[in-house]
């Protein structure tokens, strides 16, 4: 339960910032809660599941993509939203098919490709997407709200991703990360479920996308099929910790403090660094940073240790 | 009528290897059958084809007279035929008790609550002797721990037949008789067992009938006492004897 | 038959055996070291930014290039596996991918950003032609031949140099099973370090007859990676002939597709021939069926 209170009393404070004039803060923390948004609904698939879908910001873009062009087709945001998880959904569902007859290395290349493949579609549908020059949405200012429908998702998310983590499917998604195999021996329908975890990690990650839009009034190929955009919620989740809950929020609360204050600094090698970031993570830290010897007890005593509950008694040592 | 469990005429070929050839066997509800025979022989590759992990070349699996083979380990597994490893695989970096949780959750057991699973499992834990490591990564258990942890996550599935692939090999004279003991209480439990084992003191001590397997071929069949006087038998393992013992100067 | 379509599958066939160099560097990668190299089109990118240098500046052609990078990217790919590599290749299974996918996609990103920094420019091509052949009526670029015959030349030496060598041997067993490779005494690390040093050889001398034909931005290497997976299961996972061939009608397949629909269509065949393959025949053209 201290877990749950922990999150409530972030979140109401969250929703109190613009009352208390921090202007400036709520536009960093809608973009926190965009990517870690992101960040954790890309660790269904990626941590949960154990297959590294580099490309989850697929979905972000289909969700951004589908809700500017209904938006200027005149319907409504929620008609637009709902259109747009739809159909990331319904896209989820249709991809996982042959991908998943991929596994490894071989799946997170070929996840990888995949965003190229929607961004030279978007870039070459011009009638439809407006090409590389992207499109603008109704004006209008949308912070205020924007945030507000943000916090929703993310919070929702959460909850989400720790039902999954507690439910029968959730073991069966874990069972799929340790050993296919012998999970497919032990009656787990792997193939159904494969997919249901695409799906699942695809929604919020399009209506996030969607309400980013509709807040920034302008997409393009660039903006949301980038590789910046492509990686930092991979790299928040990594660097934070795969298959825990509080592992993307520190992830997100680093990334985006570094991205604020270095990347402001230094205008060149924004890629490299990130690059040099999953380089040592890769060689030092796979496990992240909460599953680091000096943090993993800290975490465990503020009573998130619940969250970290099923890597308990794996060692920080034997992790890394 | 037919049998509770039937292999009809398998054969499985690797490459150019005959793993199995022509292997028949009929197993009646509630017994205890071992199949032995040197290594090499086929014992594994029974298991995998009877699990549904691997497809025979030729012939059938068939259980309370429904055809298995060919629907695939998943639902072989919620049909009730549930397995361990010979080279242990529990879910490494999962405990002990979420790699039973598992198999209670997708075998054939009735589905329950989370609550009610957790103490289901436990139970299943205590009966193998792993109640004090519920919460350890399987990973971090000792080979004992692990074949025993292997025996409970199929358990949980609720299966009608055990498939043992040596569970007790590599363990010491105290740990092979506690083994022994977790075996014949399964057994109680009304369930069918099947299992692999070279220990042949072990194979007499507990199975009703033993099938004997060598290159793919079943060579005798009969209770553990026949068995063992049978010449084709001796003639098989001596003959893995001097193989063995020619090997190095070769 | 035009002339046309000829000359077209003529090029397409020129551009699959480089995709096929340097896809058959891949396999070997994973083969010997289960890790899926994501900055393996980095090294065709950046063999062909020093055989281009070679050229402007030491007026070197690029045949010779394609040789001289050879030992170079040699050194480079030994550098890399012992910096890089090296450290995770004893983890477990599902620890060595992830940390292999962040290792290499962390470089990958690394190098390409520093290059992109140093080289501002795509660099368009080296004009390095020999005079046109007529044959059979239809005149061909005796350049792309001598590209072709070398390719090819190139990839019967590796053929030879793994069947007949006791390194070559060696890759092959630890591509057999790694267990194995260590009981009989092969040293792993040793040979895996050369693997991976041959695989990075090769993308760079690819990259070498690449520059002689296309244009090379420092960005094109994931998307060059992403290819050569299409090559790669194409051909079917392990499968060093089923590289060449996979690499062959990626070659043809784009070729036609950006004759036909136009050139911006070109980059979609890799991921549409990807998902074909997997729908219809996951093991790949020459892959074992299981
Ligand atoms: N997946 C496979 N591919 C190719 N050959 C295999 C495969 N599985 C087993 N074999 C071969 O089939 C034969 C029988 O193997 P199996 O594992 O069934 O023997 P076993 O009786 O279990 O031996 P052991 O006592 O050593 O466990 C062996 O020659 C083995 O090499
Ligand atoms: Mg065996």
């Amino acid at each position: 339960m201290v877990f749950y209170s922990v999150f409530v009393l972030l979140w109401i404070i969250l929703a109190a910032l613009p009352w208390l004039g921090f202007s400036y803060g709520v536009v960093w923390i809608f973009l926190l809660a965009v990517s870690f948004t992101l960040a954790l609904s890309y660790d269904i698939v990626g941590g949960y599941m154990g297959y590294m879908n580099l490309g989850h910001s697929t979905f972000f873009g289909l969700g951004a993509y589908t809700t500017a062009i209904l938006l200027n087709q005149g319907f409504n945001l929620f008609t637009s939203l709902l259109a747009a998880f739809l159909l990331a959904a319904f896209f989820a569902a249709l991809i996982s098919y042959p991908l998943f007859r991929l596994r490894g290395a071989y799946f997170a290349l070929a996840t990888f490709g995949l965003i190229s493949l929607i961004e030279v579609l978007t870039v070459n549908l011009r009638d439809l997407t407006g090409g590389s020059g992207g499109i603008s949405t109704p004006p209008g200012n949308h912070m205020l709200p924007a945030y507000y429908m943000v916090l929703g998702v993310a919070a929702a998310t959460m909850v989400l991703s720790h039902s999954v983590a507690r439910s029968k499917f959730g073991l069966g998604l874990f069972s799929i990360r340790e050993d296919e195999e012998v999970a497919q021996s032990f009656g787990v329908p792997t193939s159904l479920y494969k997919g249901l975890a695409l799906v699942i990690s695809s929604v919020p990650a399009s209506l996030v996308g969607g309400i980013y839009v509709w807040n920034m009034t302008y997409v393009s190929p660039e903006s949301v099929f980038g590789l910046e955009i492509a990686l930092s919620p991979i790299i928040m989740a990594m660097l934070g910790g795969t298959g825990v809950m509080i592992g993307p929020l520190v992830g997100a609360v680093f990334i985006t403090l570094v991205q604020e204050f270095l990347w402001t600094k230094v205008p060149y090698f924004h890629l490299a660094m990130y690059g040099t970031v999953l380089v040592l993570l890769g060689l030092f830290m796979p496990g992240g940073i909460v599953r680091t010897r000096w943090v993993k007890p800290f975490i465990q005593r503020l009573g998130l240790g619940e969250a970290v509950e099923y890597f308990k008694n794996v060692d920080a040592e034997r992790m890394s | 009528m037919s049998r509770f469990l039937e292999c009809r005429k398998i054969s499985k070929v690797f490459g150019g290897i005959k793993a199995l050839n022509n292997v028949s066997l009929s197993v009646a509800p509630h017994s205890i059958v071992g199949v032995i025979g040197p290594n090499g022989a086929g014992k594994t590759t029974l298991f995998n084809i009877i699990s549904g992990s691997l497809l025979p070349s030729t012939g059938e699996v068939i259980f309370k007279g429904k055809r298995i083979s060919g629907m695939g380990p998943a639902r072989v597994c919620r049909l009730g035929i549930a397995r361990t490893y010979q080279l242990v695989r529990p879910f490494n970096s999962l405990s002990a008790m979420e790699n039973v949780m598992i198999g209670l959750a997708f075998g054939r057991a009735e589905p329950v609550a989370r609550r009610a699973r957790v103490a289901e499992a436990f139970k299943i834990l205590q009966m193998v002797g792993l109640e004090g490591k519920t919460n350890h990564a399987a990973e971090g258990l000792t080979l004992v721990e692990k074949k025993h942890l292997e025996i409970a996550r199929a358990l949980a599935t609720a299966p009608q037949i055990l498939l043992l692939d040596e569970v007790v090999s590599g363990l010491n004279p105290t740990e092979i008789t506690r083994t022994v003991d977790t075996i014949k209480q399964i057994q109680k439990r009304g369930i069918t067992i099947i299992m692999v084992e070279h220990i042949l003191k072990v194979v007499m001590a507990l199975c009703e009938r033993v099938v004997v397997l060598n290159y793919g071929v079943q060579i005798a069949e009969g209770t553990p006492e026949q068995v063992v006087l049978d010449e084709a038998v001796i003639e098989a393992y001596i003959g893995s004897f001097e193989d063995a013992e020619e090997k190095p100067h070769a | 038959m035009s002339a046309d379509f000829i000359q077209l599958l003529v090029g397409g066939i020129l551009l699959g055996g480089i995709y096929g160099l340097a896809a058959f560097g891949l396999s070997i990668t994973f083969g010997v070291l289960n890790v899926l190299n994501l900055a393996h089109g980095d090294f065709l990118m950046l063999g062909s930014l020093l055989s281009y240098g070679l050229f402007v500046w030491l007026g070197i052609n690029p045949f010779v290039a394609a040789i001289l990078v050879i030992p170079a990217f040699m050194v480079l790919g030994v550098g890399f596996y012992l910096l890089l590599l090296k450290p995770i290749a004893d983890k477990p299974p599902h620890q060595l991918l992830v940390a292999s996918i962040l290792v290499t996609l962390g470089a990958s990103l690394f190098i390409e950003d520093i290059t992109a920094y140093f080289w501002e420019r795509p660099v368009t091509g080296i004009s390095y032609t020999l005079p046109p052949m007529e044959v059979a009526g239809v005149v061909i670029s005796s350049t792309r031949l001598l590209v072709l015959l070398f390719i090819f030349a190139l990839a019967c030496a590796m053929q030879l140099y793994l069947k007949k060598t006791f390194v070559g041997k060696s890759i092959r067993a630890i591509v057999q099973g790694r267990e194995g490779a260590k009981v009989v005494g092969i040293p792993i690390s040793r040979v895996s370090a050369l693997a991976f040093s041959i695989g990075m050889a090769l993308a760079a001398s690819a990259g070498a007859f690449y520059v002689t034909l296309f244009t090379v931005t420092p960005v094109m290497g994931i998307p060059l990676t992403i290819k050569y997976l299409c090559v790669v299961v194409l051909g079917g996972l392990g499968s060093i002939v089923g590289s060449v061939f996979g690499g062959l009608i990626l070659g043809v397949a784009e070729t036609l597709t950006a004759y036909y629909c136009g050139a911006e269509w070109a980059p979609t065949i890799a991921f549409v021939l990807l998902i074909l393959i997997l729908i219809v025949r996951p093991e790949g053209l020459f892959g074992a069926k299981k």
